[in-house]
């Protein structure tokens, strides 16, 4: 069942061919694995995530630039309140209030303390006093001042608040100063003020959360204290007026500022920093004040065009949406403002394996086995229909060799030179990437060798097909047009198809020409499975290996069969 | 003859590959010891006869016995006792004469060299030349070593002289005779009448696909019957002899010929006759198969058309 001497003729006849697609492929593959290695495409790719990651930060500075500065317009607007509450509050009789807030808290705090002898009263009955002595003052007022009050325009809970800070203003120090304690009521009262609304403003926005909406009113209390202090030294000089302007130029300058020291922070510079360090760090801090500076001009400039021209943006109805839309707008980074599917598409090259597919999807899938292609297709046919065709099989079949044995022999000959082909490549492909070896390679040694263990399959199943072919037909050029075009077809369905499959980047896909893999076995070779740690490709081999033993032994029946015209 | 043992014996083989193209009804029987060949025209089958007898092709109908074996079935087992010259001469892919040669050694299982050198000696063939670039003749002679040095008892030579030189032929012929001589049985084909009158015990012509007769050269040769050509001076003298009951198979009448067939006992009552006629010359005319065949040949295309 087995000639060795023809086995030694198809080696004679072959290595030639068998060494040069050997030697090529090896060569091929190297220089594939080392080039990727040392030319480190990862760190193209991790760039480009970096540009993705900047864009980001960058996106979140902004927006953290504009909604400090909305923070602080915010607390800065309420200095209107601060003004008027101020006045109206001048306008009040303050002795006469101080004076019945005294007077209530004493009356209170007395009467507590008779109906307790003498005991000294608990911080909860302190509060007790307090929300009595509240109640009684404002119950004082709204009997006599009612009508006056109203026209101020202070709700009663306002109003109760004031009265709380005055109460608490007088318990602390009683020897205070009337107009001092009134002062510090008012501005504790406009503070509260602040926050109040702050809250309810920041919890009617988009994605709020209690949370976020109680951190942002906190923040805003916080500017407003700023402001406050702004407030009473710009209005010590003459003449200052307060226009929306100058709140907004103190707001910019404000958050200027407060990101220039939040950035320079991060980069903890000390006195024995280097020169280079400090001027990194105030690069990155100016650029990103800069950057602020920017977003905010940008939430501007947006609010302008939505009050100047409201009807070219319908879907914008109140501030609120205004602001919101304004913010998004402001905040956008480089990568929101070009398009979404670009944005897409770049992203998703940022995040490819650029390794698995110039190694797994383009090398052992196209151009790895395009000259073992080439290989099995004229060794195979010079193996049987080439001999039959030139009429040399006679010379073994007038010798006591059955056309068994002489299938059998060219058959293991073609799958042993196969074998040895991809155990060197095999071997190749282990060594060089130990060569170009790292953290950086994202195929390990056990992926290797299942790509290689696919190309072998693959080759496999078409040197069975070619040996069938070879086979069947008596003449080489039916043989090799039928045999060899068809594998060759296929190899070129998968270059088409490749273009159609997942393995290639959206920007470059065309969904259409993944049809053309169904017309290739070579899909059978599911190196992304592989790559991905997907057991698919186990299956896909068991076809591609059943593929080349059907066709092999279809071939050694179909020679044993027909007419030799030898 | 007839208790001699049947080597290769083909009955009622047909292959037919249609338009009248194919072999149909053989029928012959090669016996031990015995040279036989097979003479006709491009494409009239021989090669077609041969294939089936070395098992490469199977019968349609019939079926060929080599050694009493199924020549189709048993074919490996039949090629231990034939070695075979194929038609066409195509070599495997090696590279000189001497490697092809180890390589059919192997294949044949064959050890011993010395009768492959002998021939390679006798046919002046350059073994160590590159099995492309021979001509067409070193092809030829190399391709007859490969078939002679496995020393079977079943020679099967398809045209095989095809490319030899004159010279050369006549060694080849030489060596077949010396084969003949083992007591070896041989099966050749050939376009040529003059190798196989020369070498055959007997010939097949086969036309169409058809075997039309076997001749068998000694008997042919040695028949007691001869023809002789004869040219008369007279006119009237050439008329006169044809109207004499000799067997004439020839008539040349611009000449004044006739070619007459005569039984070697009749050859003095012949001379007797023709003492009374002047003769230009009177010859023997030799056997010669290709005439034979032709005017065979002749007769069953004058019987086809006659049919019709």
């Amino acid at each position: 069942m087995f000639s060795k001497a023809l086995f030694k003729q198809s080696m004679k006849a072959n290595w030639i061919k068998w060494t040069c697609v050997t030697v090529a492929t090896c060569v091929m593959l190297a220089i594939v694995i080392i080039a990727l290695g040392s030319l480190a495409i990862d760190n193209i790719r991790d760039s480009l995530k970096g540009v993705f990651q900047q864009a980001d930060q960058e996106s979140v500075l902004k927006t953290n630039s504009v909604d400090s500065y909305e923070l602080y317009l915010t607390s800065a607007q309420f200095e209107n309140g601060l003004e008027t509450m101020s006045n109206t509050l001048n306008g009040l009789p303050l002795t006469i209030i101080w004076n019945s807030v005294a007077s209530n808290y004493e009356k209170n705090y007395q009467e507590f303390m008779d109906a307790n002898a003498g005991v000294e009263p608990t911080k909860d009955d302190l509060v007790q006093i307090r929300e009595e002595t509240v109640e009684d003052t404002y119950n004082y007022f709204n009997e006599n001042f009612g009508e006056m009050i109203g026209s101020f325009g202070l709700s009663e809970s306002e109003i109760k608040q004031f009265l709380t800070i005055t109460v608490l203003a007088y318990e602390s120090d009683k020897t205070i100063s009337e107009s001092t304690a009134m002062i510090t009521a008012i501005e504790s009262s406009y503070l509260q003020y602040v926050q109040d609304n702050a809250y309810e403003m920041y919890l009617q926005q988009e994605d709020a959360t209690e949370e976020t909406a109680t951190a942002s009113s906190l923040a805003a209390r916080t500017l407003a204290s700023y402001a406050i202090e702004s407030y009473k030294t710009q209005s010590a000089q003459e003449g200052f007026v307060y226009t929306e302007d100058t709140f907004k130029e103190e707001a910019n300058l404000y958050v200027n500022q407060m990101i220039y020291d939040q950035v320079l922070a991060t980069f903890n510079i000390t006195d024995s920093s280097t020169d280079e360090e400090k001027t990194n760090a105030e690069y990155y801090a100016v650029a990103s004040k800069v950057l602020a500076n920017t977003a905010i001009s940008t939430y501007e400039l947006w609010l302008d065009e939505y009050e100047n021209n409201p009807e070219r943006y319908p879907e914008i109805t109140n501030d609120t949406e205004a602001k919101s839309s304004a913010r998004i707008e402001a905040s956008a980074s480089i990568m929101d403002q070009i398009d979404a599917e670009v944005a897409a598409a770049l992203s998703e090259l940022g995040n490819m394996d650029m390794y698995g597919l110039i190694i797994g999807n383009l090398f052992y899938r196209v151009a790895g086995i395009l000259l073992p292609m080439v290989y099995v297709i004229m060794v195979a046919n010079g193996l049987l229909a080439g001999q039959v065709d030139s009429g040399s099989m006679a010379y073994v079949l007038s010798t006591p060799t059955k056309r068994r044995a002489v299938t059998v022999t060219q058959m293991t000959y073609l799958m042993l030179s196969l074998l040895a082909m991809f155990l060197l490549v095999t071997v190749t492909s282990v060594v060089s990437i130990w060569i170009v070896g790292g953290n950086d390679f994202t195929i390990n040694f056990a992926e290797i060798l299942l790509l290689n263990l696919g190309a072998f399959l693959t080759m496999f199943a078409f040197a069975g097909f070619c040996f069938m072919c070879s086979s069947i037909f008596n003449r080489s050029k039916y043989s090799m047009s039928i045999g060899g075009g068809i594998s060759i077809l296929m190899l070129v369905c998968t270059i088409l198809g490749l273009f159609g499959s997942d393995v290639v980047p959206v920007a470059m896909r065309i969904g259409q020409m993944n049809f053309f893999n169904y017309l290739s076995i070579i899909s059978l070779f599911d190196a992304t499975s592989i790559l991905s740690g997907g057991m698919d490709f186990l299956w896909k081999f068991g076809i591609l290996a059943l593929i080349g033993i059907v066709t092999f032994i279809v071939g050694v029946f179909c020679f044993e069969k027909k007419d030799l015209p030898l | 003859m007839e208790e001699k043992e049947e080597v290769i014996k083909v009955t009622n083989l047909t292959k037919d590959y249609k338009n009248n193209r194919g072999i149909f009804d053989l029928n012959f029987t090669v016996y031990k010891g015995e040279t036989f060949g097979f003479v006709g025209t491009n494409g009239s089958g021989k090669t077609t006869t041969i294939r089936h007898i070395m098992g490469f092709i199977k019968p349609q109908e019939g079926n060929v016995q080599v050694l009493g074996m199924d020549a189709w079935k048993d074919s490996c087992e039949i090629k231990k006792n034939v070695a075979y010259i194929p038609g066409e001469i195509a070599f495997p892919d090696l590279s000189t004469g001497i490697a092809f040669f180890k390589a059919q050694a192997e294949l044949l299982n064959l050890k011993n060299m010395d009768h492959a050198n002998e021939l390679i000696k006798r046919l002046q063939l350059d073994p160590s030349a590159n099995l492309k670039r021979m001509s067409k003749g070193m092809k030829q002679k190399t391709a007859i070593v490969a078939a002679l040095m496995g020393d079977k008892d079943i020679l099967i030579l398809d045209e095989p002289t095809t490319g030899l030189d004159p010279l050369m032929r006549e060694t080849f012929l030489e060596l077949i005779k010396e084969e003949k001589a083992k007591g070896k049985t041989i099966l050749m084909s050939s376009q040529m009448f003059d190798e196989l009158e020369t070498t055959c015990d007997r010939v097949a012509l086969i036309f169409d696909g058809r075997i039309i007769d076997i001749a068998d050269i000694n008997a042919l040769k040695n028949a007691d019957s001869k023809a002789y050509k004869i040219e008369f001076i007279e006119r009237e003298d050439y008329l006169k002899f044809k109207k004499l009951k000799f067997n004439i198979i020839r008539d040349q009448e611009k000449y004044s010929q006739v070619t007459i067939r005569i039984e070697d006992k009749k050859i003095n009552h012949l001379f007797d006759v023709l003492k009374n006629y002047r003769l230009k010359f009177i010859s023997e005319v030799k056997f010669n198969l290709e005439k034979h065949f032709k005017e065979i040949l002749q007769e069953k295309i004058k019987g086809g058309e006659n049919v019709q």
